[in-house]
């Protein structure tokens, strides 16, 4: 839920209970008061009664007088003082049906000793319709109100937290790996600054922690490439020596493979902190059928050996903006990959579409997980010599242009498939 | 020949000489820029071979500065920085070949071979090992004067063993000099196998000897001496 949404629908909710609560007050207060004149017009009208009484013998007829049913009877003998005003239900022969009327009965003696009892009764439709319409009113200025208050009260919320969005915004699209650290703009609300604040500074830290460790993945694969060409000179100056017997060869042998894989895997990791870095020069445009064709040249002899099949299906030559090293390492890695994983007399197929390539091969399924491929260091058993970078190095570049690569496994066939 | 290596890395200096010295080369060491220039502005090398990170300067000036000196030697670039623009920068400048660091020895010697075949203004191009004769310009292969077809990859690798003779060279080596080092196939260099069995085949069929051993292990051997 949205904030607003959330305070709008608490101001909302909070207004009306408390508009409910007011109302009823307000309508016993008016109640009461209109309640109050209605008791204080019978009195009157009852002492009026009383006087006439205790004047004369004779009975005005009062109903005329006040324009309400009067009922006085006169008794022979005296009565104690009684006295009641209350609401009663009784037939109204005006409206045709009962309706409620305020009954002030009196029962005393007069002057003469004579017993009478007074009964007014008095209709409150009048009052009970005017108080409806002064609570309608009431009900309608408070309502519109509400709405008023609540639609400004929405209104503002929603242009005081525009830079509170635009932050959120730009931290969306803020890569840690881009050029500039992360800014975001000014705003005159002091909350919203102690939050981009706060925002920048973490950023900054993060951002720095990042260059630096790049850095020294960097500094790290750059320092080790010299000793690594020393053990291999040495080694390639040691086995031009005639005394060597077989197993001082098999020895040598074994060395010589692991400084091949740790070079492999300096010379990988090298590449993946220059595409970090986007050490790569300018971008043309690569027709991808022409750099597949020339990989599959250049692969073809290893092809052959495996007696593997290779099906082209160009349906586009497929341009991409990029980087030629790049494209050709990708699709290297890619094509690479395909060998390696298949069986001698498999299958690979290629397929070009315009807004993707995909790279099937047949192979042993995956004992890995799937989701964990593209990551570094990953590296199927089936190859336990392999370095493990070569699917890390196509999403990074994958990734620097913004292209999406994707595996799945249909039927025992590896697809690799790259989207533009 | 004459060959000036500059390289501040006293090991991979060492290294290089030790495997130039067996081509009968007279190969001098620097180790710093300084020492680089003096030595271009005294005396006249076939080939040099130069690192562009050196302690006290850009291996780049030391190909400058010899431009500027009208000189012909060849020149090679070895560098630890696999980068392309160091690359282009120095191939515009004019140096003929570039390689990345870690490389084969055998394929430094290979290259700077090719720098002075090319070189050789005087005298002939052709190469001959034994009953082997190879006139590169028009990549022809003769043996005992009969020509023999050979593929592009069958060449290469004939070159590549004929300029290092007698050494010992890896399946890695060959595979990196004839497929590149982008290859990570660390794990089946065996189908090397069949371009030297081919290769082989090729040059027993018109009479010539079987120049190539297998080193067990290791990788092979094209020598003239009886193993």
């Amino acid at each position: 839920m949205k904030l607003l949404t959330r305070t709008s629908r608490s101001y909302l909710l909070i207004s009306v209970m408390v508009f409910i609560v007011s109302g009823l007050i307000f309508f016993k207060l008016l109640h009461n008061i209109f309640e109050k004149q209605l008791d204080d017009t019978l009195f009157e009208e009852k002492l009026l009664i009383e006087q006439t009484i205790n004047d004369s013998d004779s009975v005005p007829d009062f109903r005329s007088v006040f324009g309400h049913m009067i009922d006085i009877t006169i008794l022979n003998t005296p009565r104690h003082k009684t006295e009641y005003i209350r609401d009663t239900l009784m037939y109204d022969s005006d409206l045709g049906s009962f309706a409620t009327f305020r009954h002030l009965f009196v029962e005393n003696t007069s002057e003469e000793m004579k017993g009478y009892t007074i009964n007014i009764y008095k209709p409150l439709r009048d009052s009970e319709k005017l108080i409806a319409e002064i609570v309608i009113a009431v009900a309608l200025v408070f309502i519109f109100l509400l709405f008023l208050l609540v639609w400004v009260n929405y209104f503002i919320s929603r242009r005081v937290w525009i830079p509170f969005y635009r932050t959120i915004t730009n931290l969306g699209m803020y890569e840690i790996n881009q050029e500039k650290p992360l800014t975001l703009t000014k705003s005159d609300i002091h909350e919203f600054n102690l939050l981009n604040n706060a925002l920048e500074k973490m950023s900054k830290k993060i951002r720095q922690d990042y260059i630096n460790l790049k850095e020294f993945n960097e500094n790290a694969a750059h320092e080790l490439l010299t000793p690594i060409a020393i053990i291999k000179s040495k080694l390639e100056l040691l086995i031009q020596r005639e005394d060597l017997d077989e197993q001082q060869l098999q020895l040598i042998s074994t060395v010589f493979d692991a400084t091949t894989r740790m070079s492999k895997l300096n010379q990988g990791l090298l590449l993946i902190s220059k595409i970090e870095n986007n050490q790569f020069g300018q971008n043309e445009e690569i027709i991808l059928t022409q750099i597949l064709d020339k990989t599959l040249e250049h692969f073809e002899e290893m092809i052959d050996h495996l007696g593997i099949v290779v099906t082209k299906n160009y349906y586009h030559p497929s341009k991409i903006f990029m980087n030629r090293t790049l494209a050709e390492i990708l699709i290297t890695n890619l094509v690479s990959n395909a060998i390696r994983h298949n069986m001698p007399g498999g299958k690979i197929d290629i397929f070009v579409f315009p807004e993707s390539f995909s790279i099937s091969n047949t192979g042993q399924p995956l004992k890995t997980d799937p989701a964990h491929l593209f990551e570094r260091f990953r590296k199927s058993e089936n190859n336990p010599d392999s370095v493990g970078l070569g699917l890390s190095i196509v999403q990074k570049i994958a990734n620097l242009y913004r292209m999406k690569a994707s595996y799945a496994c249909e039927e025992g066939i590896h697809v690799l498939k790259i989207f533009f | 020949m004459k060959v000036l290596l500059i390289e501040d890395e006293k090991e991979l200096s060492g290294s290089i000489t030790e495997y130039m010295q067996k081509e009968n080369y007279l190969c001098e060491a620097v180790l710093t820029y300084e020492d680089a220039i003096e030595k271009i502005n005294l005396y006249e090398y076939d080939c040099i071979i130069v690192d562009i990170n050196l302690p006290d300067g850009s291996g780049l000036n030391v190909i400058r500065a010899l431009k500027k000196l009208k000189s012909e030697t060849g020149i090679i670039i070895i560098s630890a920085r696999n980068s392309v623009d160091d690359k282009i920068s120095g191939l515009e400048i004019g140096a003929d070949d570039y390689l990345t660091k870690p490389f084969h020895l055998p394929e430094l010697n290979a290259r700077i071979k090719s720098i002075i075949r090319r070189r050789s203004f005087g005298g002939t191009n052709e190469i001959i090992f034994n009953d082997i004769r190879i006139l590169p310009e028009q990549m022809m292969v003769s043996v005992n004067d009969q020509t023999i077809i050979l593929t592009k990859k069958e060449y290469d690798l004939l070159i590549f063993f004929i300029s290092n003779k007698d050494r010992v060279l890896t399946k890695e080596s060959i595979a990196e000099h004839l497929w590149g080092d982008e290859m990570d196939m660390a794990d089946s260099f065996d189908f090397i196998y069949t371009h030297i069995k081919n290769l082989r085949k090729k040059i027993m069929e018109k009479g010539g000897e079987d120049y190539i051993r297998t080193i067990y292990g290791m990788g092979y051997k094209f020598t003239a001496a009886a193993g």
